[in-house]
C-alpha cells in the first residue's frame, strides 16, 4: 500500500499542475471564508441593510457545518486535479508503461484510489484545523467544538464521493478535456435536472439521493436550515439514510472504475 | 533448453478485425527472437498481450515456465510501441518510477542513461526530447537493472543510422551475455542481422517460425543460358541435385540443394557437350523469402 502509494507521489510531487490546485484550494478555502465572516461576501440576506446571516455562522457548532459546504464548493479543485492525475496516464499511456514495469491493473488501480483516500484524508484534517481557528476565534472558547462535529465525517465522506465519482468518470472517458467537462456538467446541471425531475413525481426527495447530492445533503447551504426552522419543508431523508447512499454509491464507483479497467484493452 | 516464454494459441480481435488468430510458439532461453511481419500483422498486439496491457480473447502464455505475470514483468525490459514516460518529469526521474515500480534500486539509473548516450540530458524533461531521444530513453529504461529477457517492439524507430547500429551492437552484447530478446520489426534487416530464431506473422496468422537458417533456408537459385536452351533444358533434367527448372526469358532458374555449387553445374554441361554463354548464382534474400512468404 505504501509502495503504490509512494509511486503516486514520485508522479505528483514535480507536477506544476498539482501544486497549483492544490495550494489554490488550501488558500482559497479559508481566504473565502474569512471574507464571508467578515462581511466582505454577502451572500443570501446581505446588501446594505440585511442581516448577513452567513457571517454569524463562524462560531461552533455552526462552524462545521458551514465550513463543510464551502468545503463542499472547493472540493471541485482536488476533483479536477483527480481526473487531471487519471487522465494522463492515458494520454502519456504511462497506465501501460505502469503495467509492463510490473504493476498488475489493480495495482494500478489502486494506487489512484490510495491517492483519493489520502486527498480526501488531508482535506478533512484541513477542514478541521479551519474549523478550529475560526471557531475558536469567533466562539472566544473551544468549549462546544465537538458538537455537531459529525459534519466533519460528513466533509470526509463528502470528499470520497466527489473524488471516487471524478475518478470514475476519467477512468470511463480517459480524455482529459471531455472528462472535465463531463464532471463540471453533471455536478452543476445535470444532476440538478435529474434530481427536480425525480423529486417531482415522488412523495419523497428521492432525486437527492443522486451521486453527489446524495453527500451535498449532508452539508446544506447554511442558509437551508435556517430557512427548514422557519418552514417545514414536508417529508426528507434522514442525514443518516444520506451518509448510508452517499458509501454505498463511493463502493459502485469502486466496483465500476475496476470492471472497466479489467474488461477494457489498455 | 527449456522456453523462457511459451506462447499457446492465442487469438485476439478488434471487433470485426482478427488481429491474431490460434498463435502458438515457444521462444527458447538464450537466443534472440525476431517476430516479423508486415504492418498491422499483429506484432505489437502479440506483444501487447504477453506483456499484459491487451487481452486476448483466447489462449495463454507463460514466462518462465509459469511465473506469476506481473512477478514476471518485474524480471523483463519492455519497450512496446511507443516511449511511454510523464512528459513534465526530467529522464532521471522517469526512470525513478520505473525502478520504483520494478523494485529496485535507483543506482542503476545513471549506468542505463549512459548507455543509451543520455547522460547529459538526463535532467531536461522528456517533453523536450526529440523522437530518438525518447526511444533511446524507453530502451534505456528497458535495461533497468539487467532484465533476463528485453522485448523491443520496433526498437529502432526514430533513430538515426549511427542510433540503429549501436542497438544492434547493444543487442548482440547483451545477448552474448545471456540474456533473451525478444524483436519485433518490419525491418527485414534488423531481424536478418541479429537474430537467431524468427516468427512470421502475416494478418494475424503465424505463417512459421523456428531458428533462422531453417525458416529462412533460403535455396539458391542459379541462372544459366546457353545457345541451345532446349538441349541445356534436358541436359539438367538428367543432373541429381537440381530441384526445380523455370524457363524465364530465354533464362533457365534452377533451384538446387545448398551442396551444389555453380562450377559443378559447368563441369556437368560440358560433360553434356554444352558451353554454357551465361552463369550466375543468385542468393536469395531474406527480402525475397519475406515477400513470397507474405504475399501469397
Amino acid at each position: 500500500m505504501i509502495a503504490l502509494l509512494a509511486v503516486e507521489w514520485l508522479k505528483i510531487k514535480r507536477y506544476r499542475t498539482f501544486w497549483v490546485l492544490a495550494i489554490l484550494f488550501l488558500l482559497l478555502l479559508p481566504l473565502w471564508n474569512l471574507e464571508i465572516a467578515n462581511g466582505l461576501i454577502k451572500i443570501g440576506g446581505g446588501g446594505k441593510n440585511g442581516i448577513n446571516f452567513l457571517s454569524t455562522a463562524y462560531s461552533f457548532p455552526q462552524v462545521w457545518g458551514n465550513l463543510g459546504f464551502w468545503g463542499s464548493i472547493f472540493i471541485m479543485f482536488i476533483s479536477i486535479l483527480i481526473i487531471i492525475i487519471t487522465t494522463n496516464e492515458y494520454g502519456f499511456r504511462t497506465n501501460r508503461q505502469n503495467v509492463i514495469d510490473g504493476w498488475d491493473k489493480m495495482q494500478f488501480y489502486h494506487a489512484k484510489v490510495l491517492l483519493l483516500i489520502v486527498f480526501s484524508i488531508i482535506a478533512t484534517i484541513y477542514l478541521f484545523i479551519l474549523g478550529i481557528i475560526f471557531g475558536g476565534f469567533n466562539s472566544g472558547s473551544l468549549s462546544g467544538m465537538f458538537s455537531e462535529f459529525q459534519q466533519v465525517a460528513y466533509f470526509f465522506l463528502l470528499s470520497l464521493d466527489y473524488l471516487g465519482f471524478a475518478l470514475f468518470i476519467a477512468l470511463w472517458i480517459r480524455k482529459s478535456g471531455l472528462a472535465i467537462g463531463l464532471f463540471l456538467l453533471y455536478s452543476m446541471i445535470i444532476e440538478n435536472i435529474l434530481k427536480s425531475i425525480i423529486n417531482h413525481f415522488t412523495d419523497k426527495p428521492y432525486g437527492n439521493l443522486l451521486p453527489l447530492q446524495a453527500s451535498d445533503e449532508l452539508l446544506p447551504f447554511p442558509l437551508m436550515q435556517f430557512a427548514k426552522a422557519m418552514m417545514p419543508m414536508g417529508p426528507d431523508i434522514s442525514l443518516t439514510s444520506y451518509a448510508f447512499v452517499a458509501m454505498c454509491w463511493c463502493v459502485i464507483y469502486y466496483f465500476a472504475g475496476r470492471a472497466i479497467l479489467l474488461r477494457n484493452d489498455w | 533448453m527449456s522456453p523462457i516464454l511459451s506462447i499457446q494459441q492465442i487469438s485476439k480481435s478488434y471487433g470485426p478485425i482478427q488481429a491474431l488468430k490460434d498463435v502458438s510458439f515457444d521462444v527458447p532461453e538464450g537466443c534472440v527472437f525476431g517476430i516479423l511481419g508486415p504492418n498491422g500483422s499483429g506484432k505489437t498486439t502479440l506483444l501487447g498481450i504477453v506483456l499484459d496491457v491487451l487481452l486476448a480473447n483466447a489462449g495463454s502464455y507463460s514466462w518462465f515456465g509459469g511465473m506469476e505475470h506481473s512477478e514476471a514483468r518485474r524480471k523483463i525490459g519492455a519497450l512496446l510501441e511507443t516511449p511511454n514516460f510523464y512528459h513534465y518529469l526530467s529522464a532521471f526521474n522517469n526512470l525513478e518510477i520505473s525502478a520504483a515500480i520494478k523494485q529496485m534500486g535507483m543506482d542503476d539509473r545513471l549506468r542505463v542513461l549512459r548507455q543509451v548516450g543520455l547522460f547529459e540530458r538526463k535532467d531536461s524533461k522528456f517533453q523536450t526530447f526529440s523522437l530518438g531521444m525518447k526511444q533511446r530513453l524507453a530502451i534505456g529504461a528497458a535495461l533497468l537493472g539487467n532484465p533476463k529477457i528485453l522485448v523491443l517492439d520496433e526498437p529502432t524507430n526514430g533513430l538515426d543510422p549511427a542510433g540503429i547500429a549501436e542497438i544492434r551492437d547493444l543487442i548482440r552484447k547483451l545477448n552474448k551475455e545471456g540474456i533473451t530478446i525478444i524483436i519485433a520489426s518490419h525491418l527485414l534487416d534488423e531481424i536478418e542481422k541479429v537474430c537467431t530464431h524468427v516468427a512470421i506473422l502475416k494478418m494475424g496468422r503465424l505463417l512459421l517460425h523456428g531458428p533462422v537458417d531453417e525458416v529462412l533456408h533460403s535455396e539458391d537459385q542459379v541462372e544459366v543460358r546457353a545457345t541451345d536452351m532446349e538441349k541445356l533444358q534436358q541436359a539438367l533434367q538428367m543432373m541429381s541435385g537440381i530441384k526445380k527448372i523455370k524457363l524465364v526469358d530465354n533464362t533457365l532458374q534452377l533451384t538446387c540443394d545448398t551442396d551444389i555449387q555453380p562450377f559443378q553445374i559447368n563441369e556437368f554441361c560440358i560433360s553434356k557437350g554444352i558451353v554454357l554463354s551465361h552463369l550466375l548464382l543468385k542468393k536469395k534474400s531474406l527480402e525475397t523469402k519475406f515477400m513470397e512468404l507474405t504475399n501469397n
